[in-house]
């Protein structure tokens, strides 16, 4: 309920006091407490002033009656412009696992604008991330990330030795982290709020985080919008599949490109070649530092170049630098690829607790050898899953119970947005995941990558549509068919003339 | 005595609801204005909000197709003369060539600035080029390895302090305006009626003539004014609620919201208004020597509040004037509606004021019904 306008009421109340006026303002019931607890608050890249709070939240979520004290969660309001359903929110879930949805506010708001214009937007920061007792260990800097070798060193055992100094540094029990432990706090914050319903919209691993919340708490769910879809039954290791089946999309386009193909010819060619090199030896070389402009070692492994490209494909814009990258790289010209390499910054402010919580509990125990041999097709896949295989046991935790991969089944309306470029949560995620959802449908954007509401033009306005009418009936995903592939860069300040050269060099001379 | 003013006032209301037509030609602004005003915001929003498809003339397509359509995809698009808006964006016949050597690529933004209607296209079209512009850079940088952050040296990140309620602006104003001046034009015919009128109906010399003293008999006249104004009043404010929340004002991200708090306020501080707009109005209808010469001044007169409302409403009310009767009340009313702190000391030395005047309004007629050329109209 009316955060907003009971806190609005409240501050005339205290202005009001000398005119005698408060007999009406408390005419509608006005918990001190719930508005005491709110005050105005700010995030990065959004100027829109939010209502922030905090509740308390016991650690231990079983009811074994140990007592491992609480935590904080923290969350944010971000006012309806004209709240016409005063009793019914937006909840956006973000991303990661680990990603802080008040940290990302600016994207919520972007996305949910036009159901923004009568509900409110309410943004919590899952436990562990954000400002809800973020679980963060020191990330490797620049420089010592470029110079290592992962080829020539033993990398489960780095990673061992770093995940202990974490696990020392950290000093929790990452059981209480998971996404089933976390669906307790997004619904304590509802109530503490007042809302009686709410429609989720989740992004990426938002998604699965939405699914579980509505398994749990289904009564409090009027819709969801999934995009970017993580489903129950699918590993987070066929992520690296995905990756390759984005970056196979993407030289596709360059050869059907004239530009493009006239440009790099030998476009896929040359980056096997490259990753065929790599494998046998890296290339050990010096770039500039991308702040400081300091010259830098730089060790060129395979595992370097393909996570570039991995974080190059989630944006359209990146993904048109790509072939340009991988030819200057072949060519022994690595700053392009320097410059990817730079998207891979995005992960920084992930909560290191949350993820591992997240995929030690309830991804890695279901691993079977058959799927392990399947998404082992991938590069990424194969050093994704050796990674996880030395991380999770460290941490000896509990597997989640096997029910916990039963696709999700419910009466909910879900829409499921997915972008076919998408290097993480293709289009594949959101058909599993809607199997045993009897009201949902599932809208693809051709040319969307991740996260199709930050793209396209058109998705803020289904999901508005959708809030609005609580069905997926009358929506129609025609819109997302707009194009929003960028074209490929040719060199170094844009792409190539698609008109004859000559003609223009000629008039210029005029 | 108070028995006395009692009948007196029973007969003007009596007197007054007689003549309904001139208490509905007072309610018709109450009613009326609301609802112009909500039609008239309708279309000036249409106007200033920029979200759907924009179309504009693009010369030499061309030159830049990656650019047309980073443009489409954010709705801005060619149209032919018809459709188009009076804005021309002509790119130069080297675009592609400059952009491909790193230099700068021109583009002509031709659009009348002087024209209100265009503004948010034009700002719009400036902002779509400017991202452009920044996504091109960015992409320039990468290509060479330089972090795209070292581009924004200073970080700024906006704290708005404004809510939803508080973004109306002008809109408020204007609200305020028309709710604000119903004490005056709901009050109009009846002070005239009352008091010219009653004059030249001749019962005003036989009122006169009972046992009583002239102030008792306006204050009596002003009391049954004010409660028609009053009445109109609150009629405005519930035809508001409902007119200005059919505005979609949220999809220029802000709202009006006349809820019952705002309503109960409005009522209080317009009180002491209403008597003053009462006491002045028959004031004048009696220093008038006919009822049209009543009207004609009463009109003339009532040009200072909509001044002072006019001044509130377009935010250039001096010092002075803000301490001054209903600039204050708007003032007060404008702030309630945005949730901000109210202008107590102002509100409270205007509303003495207010009663002031009042006062001295009444003294006045009552001073001038001792006379034989007014009560005679002479």
């Amino acid at each position: 309920m009316r955060y907003s306008s009971s806190l609005s009421r409240l501050s005339k109340l205290s202005t009001m006091a000398a005119l005698l006026l408060s007999a009406s303002a408390i005419a509608e019931p006005l918990s001190g407490a719930r508005s005491a607890m709110l005050e105005p608050c700010h995030a990065k890249g959004l100027s829109d002033r939010m209502l922030c709070g905090r509740i308390n939240q016991p650690v231990s979520t079983d009811n074994d009656g140990s007592d491992q004290g609480s935590i904080g969660i923290h969350f944010a309001v971000l006012p309806a412009i004209k709240p016409v359903y005063p009793n019914e929110a937006v909840l956006a879930f973000a991303g990661g696992p680990g990603q802080s949805a008040f940290d990302v506010a600016a994207s919520f708001a972007h996305s949910l604008r036009y159901a923004r214009e009568t509900r409110d937007i309410v943004l919590v920061d899952q436990r562990g991330t954000g400002r809800s007792g973020l679980l963060q260990c020191d990330a490797m800097d620049l420089v010592t990330q470029f110079a290592l070798d992962e080829s020539s060193i033993d990398m489960s055992e780095l990673i061992r030795s770093e995940m202990k100094a974490c696990q020392q540094q950290l000093q929790v029990d990452l059981q209480h982290y998971t996404t089933q432990a976390a669906a307790s706090d997004f619904e304590a914050v509802r109530l503490a709020l007042g809302y009686q319903k709410l429609h989720l919209y989740g992004g990426s691993y938002g998604t699965r985080m939405a699914q579980e919340y509505m398994r749990q708490y289904p009564q409090a769910v009027l819709s969801a919008t999934l995009d970017g879809v993580v489903a129950f039954q699918q590993s987070f290791a066929a992520m690296g599949l995905a990756s390759d089946a984005s970056l196979a999309a993407l030289y596709r386009d360059c050869e059907a490109s004239p530009a493009c193909s006239k440009t790099f010819p030998e476009a896929s060619q040359q980056l096997q070649q490259l990753i065929t090199q790599l494998e046998q030896a890296p290339i050990h070389t010096v770039v500039r530092h991308p702040r400081t402009f300091e010259r830098i070692e730089l060790t060129l492994t395979r595992s370097k170049l393909q996570q570039a490209l991995r974080f190059g494909l989630y944006s359209n814009s990146t993904r048109a630098l790509i072939p340009l990258a991988v030819e200057k790289a072949s060519q022994g010209d690595y700053s392009a690829l320097v410059g990817l390499m730079l998207a891979q910054d995005m992960v920084t402010d992930l909560s290191i607790g949350v993820n591992t919580a997240v995929v030690c509990v309830e991804d890695w125990p279901f691993w079977t050898e058959e799927n392990r041999a399947y998404y082992s097709d991938s590069y990424l896949g194969r050093e994704w899953m050796a990674a996880v295989d030395s991380i999770c046991p460290i941490w000896q935790l509990t597997p989640a119970a096997a029910d916990f991969l039963q696709p999700l089944s419910t009466e909910i309306p879900v829409l499921l947005l997915s972008g076919a470029l998408d290097p993480v949560t293709p289009p594949e995620g959101a058909e599993l995941a809607m199997t045993r959802m009897r009201h949902a449908k599932h809208l693809i954007a051709p040319e969307a990558t991740h996260i199709v509401a930050s793209q396209s033009r058109c998705a803020p306005k289904l999901i508005s549509q959708f809030i609005a009418e609580q069905s997926v009936e009358a929506l129609d995903g025609s819109c997302l068919e707009q194009p929003l592939r960028q074209s490929f860069l040719t060199n170094a300040n844009g792409i190539a003339m698609p008109t004859a050269p000559a003609s223009i060099q000629h008039q210029n001379q005029e | 005595m108070i028995a006395l003013i009692r009948t007196l006032l029973r007969k003007e209301l009596l007197d007054a609801s007689r003549d309904k037509r001139s208490v509905m030609a007072g309610l018709y602004y109450a009613i009326g204005t609301p609802v112009l005003m909500c039609l008239l915001f309708a279309v000036l929003l249409q106007q200033l909000s920029s979200n759907d498809e924009l179309y504009i003339r693009i010369d030499n397509v061309d030159a830049g197709p990656a650019l047309v359509q980073y443009l489409a995809n954010r709705d801005i698009l060619h149209g032919d003369e018809s459709k188009a808006r009076a804005i021309r964006l002509s790119l130069a016949d080297n675009f592609e060539q400059q952009m491909q050597q790193g230099r700068p690529a021109t583009v002509i933004l031709d659009a009348d600035h002087s024209d209100d209607r265009l503004l948010s296209s034009i700002r719009r079209i400036e902002r779509a080029l400017g991202h452009y512009n920044s996504e091109v850079a960015q992409l320039r940088l990468m290509a060479r390895g330089i972090d795209p952050a070292l581009m924004q040296p200073v970080d700024v990140q906006i704290h708005d302090q404004a809510t939803p309620d508080s973004r109306g602006g002008m809109f408020l104003g204007i609200a305020t305006l028309t709710i604000i001046l119903t004490l005056f034009y709901a009050a109009m015919n009846l002070a005239i009626d009352t008091s010219a009128g009653e004059r030249e109906r001749n019962s005003l010399t036989l009122l006169l003539s009972q046992p009583l003293l002239s102030w008792q008999l306006v204050v009596a006249k002003v009391l049954a004014i004010t409660s028609f104004s009053m009445l109109g009043l609150v009629v405005i404010l519930v035809v508001s609620k409902f007119a200005y929340g059919l505005v979609p004002w949220e999809q220029l991200g802000f709202t009006i919201r006349l809820n019952a708090d705002f309503m109960l306020f409005t009522l209080l501080i317009g009180m002491p208004l209403a008597l003053l707009s009462a006491s002045l109005q028959v004031l004048v209808s009696f220093m008038a020597k006919s009822f049209k010469e009543a009207q004609t001044y009463v009109t003339m007169v009532l040009f200072i509040p909509l001044t002072l409302s006019m001044v509130t409403t377009y935010n250039i009310a001096s010092d002075y004037v803000q301490w001054l009767p209903i600039a204050a009340q708007q003032q007060a009313m404008i702030e309630y509606l945005k949730g901000s702190a109210l202008p107590l000391p102002q509100l409270l030395v205007s509303t003495l004021l207010t009663l002031l005047l009042f006062v001295l309004f009444s003294y006045g007629s009552s001073r001038l019904l001792k006379s034989e050329k007014v009560v005679f109209g002479l």
